[in-house]
């Protein structure tokens, strides 16, 4: 049996490089993320 | 099918949407991908969304325009359609 880790396809604010600063960053928010789980056994 | 915010959409048929602190988690039947909603608003935008002549009309009637937030929610309907997440309500011809 194979389990993958899984895919994130679109993830929230890069964070690289970001300081203390940037939190107005955060509130322009991404609502949406959307993962895949595929070769997942078990989730459900 | 590109995401038209004049159209009317609704939740899929084929997506259950458990309610969970952050928002919700989707997840589609058919295509076997977990949504996350990150905002209880969204979801109240996306069950209300039949029940509005048009998405655009649905955000109206939700989000405060002085908040400036319209466009996030229109992004987010978008990614949304795009996951099959949400789907346009087909009118049947008469």
């Amino acid at each position: 049996m194979t389990v993958t880790e899984p895919t994130t396809e679109q993830t929230t604010e890069a964070v690289e490089g970001q300081d203390q600063t940037t939190d107005e960053l955060v509130t322009d928010d991404v609502l949406v993320e959307e993962i895949s789980i595929d070769g997942m056994c078990g989730v459900y | 099918m590109p995401f038209d915010p004049a159209d009317r959409y609704r939740l899929s048929p084929r997506v259950g949407l458990r309610p969970e602190p952050f928002g919700a988690l989707a997840y589609h039947y058919d295509t076997r991908r977990l949504v996350f909603l990150k905002s209880n608003d969204l979801v109240d935008l996306v069950r209300s969304l039949e029940d509005h002549d048009s998405a655009a009309a649905a955000i109206d009637a939700l989000v405060d325009p002085s908040t400036g937030r319209r466009s996030t929610y229109l992004t987010a309907l978008a990614s949304l359609c795009e996951s099959g997440v949400v789907e346009p309500m087909l009118e049947s011809a008469a």
